[in-house]
């Protein structure tokens, strides 16, 4: 590690931290219904959509018809999404002629299992991409189907994460705010304008931004090269900002059209981030203590850190195979040094090293690398993110409501060691709330280890419909240990709602479309909906008054008792599967073993 | 719930006209407006033709030239096809390659790997070598190194070829990027380059070294990111500036 790189990290942190207060005063007035500066402007685009889309605006809802809100947006998502999949072949702005007779050689067909999995990924903020977007994808679809989606869905889990600080803030309350608004003001007064702001910054710094078709060019040794267009900025912004990760061509942000520039990679960093940091301090405000806030980013903090110097770490110490051939390990300033398979010169390992925990942290799935090729420890820090349910800043409201299911865990656990009824930011937290939260937790790592356990040893023939290769394990990219992880992560990045990969897997078949595809619903849906249990359950109780035998939850002590339980339910659910696939592939890489 | 399906409808018609048409619209015209070089892909024109982007990479191959990183793209710096190898560090394949059988039943180079790629930057680039055979005897009947051969001695669990460089090789050199599409190599990766190309063009090495120099993009604000050489606009100042006599 050089002092470059450190800075590197910790400087993108200053701007984290630097951010958080003012973008979280400014959500916290957006959905308390105040007027902010820019209502001149959007306030009538607001009340346009109110007025078409038959919405009564000061309508409050139980947390079931909050719910149900939420179901029927995202049925009408879905389906939308298949739909003009589906018929992209008869629809505009498709230069490739993609899902009709003059497809290119080589694209990829549309089918209804692929078109289900594309659906639910970007209904579910995963972005999971079983096809290369560059053969598969028009750039309508592009446009109307994916990226507003990327839009949507973080809108939904920031409503879902405002509901669920309502249930803390409000009490003796029959209703936790109305769904329909939530969503339309994250889209409008947060979304939409830092959206705007960040494409104009791609594009200056090089991100395409047209409808025309591929440019083909005849390269300086006389060669000819083909160079994909198309708007890609505008869809660039959102993926980064709504944690959603979906590449505009199969290299996502590693693309250097995507990510043209060390200056854009930092503003993607920030982009995912910001959101997720900025709502820990629209919680402590709604809830009247800043400081319960500040506890869970603090929480948050120590294991982003934590997470990014270890990735760092292991790729600048590299792949000692590969050094022992004569390949510089150490960074020189001339030259990388570490691991480079993967990697774009431009970012080098420091700034892949945190891209990769960052876009694991939160559930965005963005890469600057492929992950595929990180080294067996780089490559366990991403993994171990995502199946301790992102909950370091997290998903655009993902983060916060993930992070609030494990405060409750946090705070039970801490009630039974002293023997008192658990309490959490005034309210008491009873048989009801951690029923939930258990629910949320366990059934996304039944989903996970249930499914990999299941792709490892499912025997297809081959040709078989449901996995043409052959069995389930006949579609890795990799031998050994290494595949046994690129199984662990296509299931725990759905689970997660992630959408990264180890992407030597082949996952466009009948049999991975549809289990990530519920593995993706499962993780989505199943922390929704109790989460919003919780919030339910939290507004209609009194609060109750702190006494001299309340556990604070605004210091020190719950940070790391918080963190610790967040370690510990993730370690005891998945260390057997870690030590199968990155651990041992550690051990076997340090003594040459290949495979 | 059945209440909620209208909202539910209206809503997402109404989120896919904003921002799924209305949105991108209005960004594409801003975007022609203020940037419209970068907007359409930062193309690159020498003598009234357009040779690339100054952001994707291409393939090179001749001695003259400064060669890009090995790219797992398509057959190569094919932009429409963006991958990396996604092999991990564990991959035989990626350390030794692979060879496969062709149409014809020739069996050719299906993945060539890093120990190969160490091969060919060693002898292009005149570095010093140590290696358990000698290269010659994989050499053809032209003379030229057999990548087959030399995978095949890689692969081989027996008496395995052995192959390290003597020089401190840059990883940038010997490995595939992510995008397959990277533009840039590092600095240390052009130096060891440039006595070559300056042969090939009949010129001094100093002479590179300084166009080399002019090239190299430094860390943005100070801080982030490497180091780095952008291939094409290299090599087009090479044309420019020391043509290759004919």
């Amino acid at each position: 590690m050089t002092l470059l790189g450190i800075a590197q990290i910790v400087i993108f942190f200053a701007l984290v931290v630097a951010i958080t207060k003012p973008i979280g005063t400014f959500m916290y007035r957006v959905f308390k219904g105040e007027r902010t500066f820019l209502h001149p402007v959007f306030h009538p685009l607001e009340r346009l959509i109110y007025r078409l889309g038959g919405v009564r605006e000061d309508e409050e809802q139980s947390w079931i018809r909050y719910a149900a809100s939420m179901i029927s947006l995202s049925i009408f998502s879905v389906l939308f999404v298949y739909v003009l999949q589906r018929f992209q072949g008869h629809l505009p702005l498709n230069p490739m002629h993609f899902s009709t007779p003059q497809a290119p050689q080589g694209a990829t067909p549309m089918t209804p299992d692929l078109a289900f999995n594309v659906a639910v990924s970007f209904l579910t903020n995963t972005n999971w991409q079983s096809y290369s977007p560059e053969t598969t994808v028009s750039y309508f679809t592009q446009m109307t189907a994916l990226a507003v989606q990327n839009f949507v869905s973080a809108a939904v889990g920031i409503a879902v994460a405002i509901a669920m600080i309502r249930g803390f803030a409000r009490h003796t309350a029959k209703t936790i705010g109305n769904f329909w608004v939530d969503v339309t003001r994250a889209i409008i007064y947060i979304l939409l304008p830092i959206c705007i702001l960040a494409t104009m910054f791609f594009v200056w710094q090089g991100s395409i931004q047209n409808f025309k078709p591929p440019a083909t060019v005849q390269t300086l040794e006389g060669a000819s090269q083909t160079i994909e267009q198309g708007p890609l900025a505008s869809q660039e912004a959102i993926k980064m900002l709504g944690t959603n990760g979906g590449g505009f061509f199969n290299a996502n942000s590693a693309h250097p059209y995507e990510n043209p520039t060390p200056l854009t990679n930092l503003l993607q960093l920030c982009l995912i981030f910001v959101l997720g940091a900025g709502l820990t301090y629209t919680f402590g405000k709604m809830v009247r203590d800043p400081r319960q806030g500040w506890a869970l980013f603090g929480a948050m903090a120590v294991m982003f850190i934590a997470g990014a110097f270890i990735c760092y770490w292991a790729e600048q110490r590299g792949n000692p195979m590969v050094t022992s051939m004569g390949v510089e390990s150490a960074y020189t300033g001339s030259q990388p040094g570490g691991n480079m398979e993967g990697k774009e010169v431009r970012f080098g390992n420091a700034m892949t090293a945190l891209f990769t925990t960052v876009t694991t942290d939160a559930s965005c799935g963005a890469v600057v690398a492929m992950h595929d090729s990180l080294t067996p420890i780089g490559g366990l820090v991403p993994l171990f993110n995502m199946q301790t349910d992102e909950v370091i800043f997290g998903g655009d409201g993902a983060g916060l409501y993930s992070m609030l299911i494990y405060a409750i865990i946090a705070v039970f656990i801490g009630g039974l060691m002293v023997g008192r009824t658990p309490e959490y930011v005034g309210k008491k937290i009873e048989q009801k709330e951690v029923k939930m939260a258990l629910i949320a937790i366990l059934a996304t790592s039944l989903c996970v280890l249930g499914f990999t356990a299941l792709s490892s040893v499912a025997p297809f023939a081959k040709d078989h419909y449901w996995n043409p290769p052959g069995p389930a394990i006949a579609n890795l990219n990799n031998g050994g240990a290494h595949g046994f992880s690129e199984i662990l992560y296509s299931y725990t990045s759905g689970a997660g709602n992630n959408g990264s990969a180890f992407a030597g897997i082949n996952a466009n078949t009948p049999w991975y479309n549809l289990t990530i595809g519920l593995d993706m619903l499962v993780g989505r849906f199943l922390f929704i909906i109790p989460a919003l249990a919780i919030a339910g359950s939290l507004a209609a109780k009194k609060l109750i008054p702190v006494t001299s035998g309340t556990l604070p939850t605004n210091g020190s002590l719950f940070v790391v008792l918080l963190i610790g339980v967040v370690i510990i339910v993730g370690a005891l659910t998945y260390f057997p599967a870690l030590s199968l696939g990155p651990i041992v592939e550690h051990l076997q890489m340090l003594n040459g073993k290949l495979f | 719930m059945i209440k909620e399906l209208g909202p539910g409808f209206r809503l997402t018609l109404i989120f896919t006209v904003v921002l799924g048409l209305l949105y991108p619209a209005v960004m594409t015209g801003l975007a022609e407006l203020i940037f419209p070089k970068q907007s359409n892909g930062s193309l690159v024109t020498v003598n009234g033709k357009v040779v690339g982007s100054s952001l994707i990479g291409q393939s090179f191959a001749k001695p003259e030239y400064f060669h890009p990183r090995p790219s797992a793209a398509g057959n190569g710096y094919d932009a429409t096809a963006s991958s990396g190898t996604n092999l991990g560090p564990t991959s035989a394949k990626l350390l030794r390659g692979t060879t496969k059988m062709d149409d014809k039943k020739n069996e050719v180079v299906d993945f060539d790997g890093i120990n190969l790629r160490i091969v060919h930057y060693c002898v292009d680039n005149d570095l010093p070598y140590e290696s358990s055979v000698p290269l010659d005897q994989f050499k053809d009947s032209h003379g030229e190194l057999d990548d087959v051969k030399l995978i095949k001695a890689f692969n081989d669990d027996k008496t395995r070829l052995l192959f390290t460089a003597k020089a401190s090789i840059p990883p940038d050199a010997v490995t595939a990027s992510a995008s397959g599409l990277d533009p840039h190599i590092s600095p240390a990766n052009a130096e060891i380059q440039a006595a070559r190309v300056a042969k090939a063009r009949g010129v001094s090495a100093d002479q590179v070294k300084q166009l080399i120099a002019q090239f190299t993009e430094r860390a943005a604000l100070g801080f982030l990111g490497e180091p780095r050489v952008n291939v094409l606009m290299l090599n087009i100042a090479l044309d420019q500036k020391v043509p290759v006599s004919k």
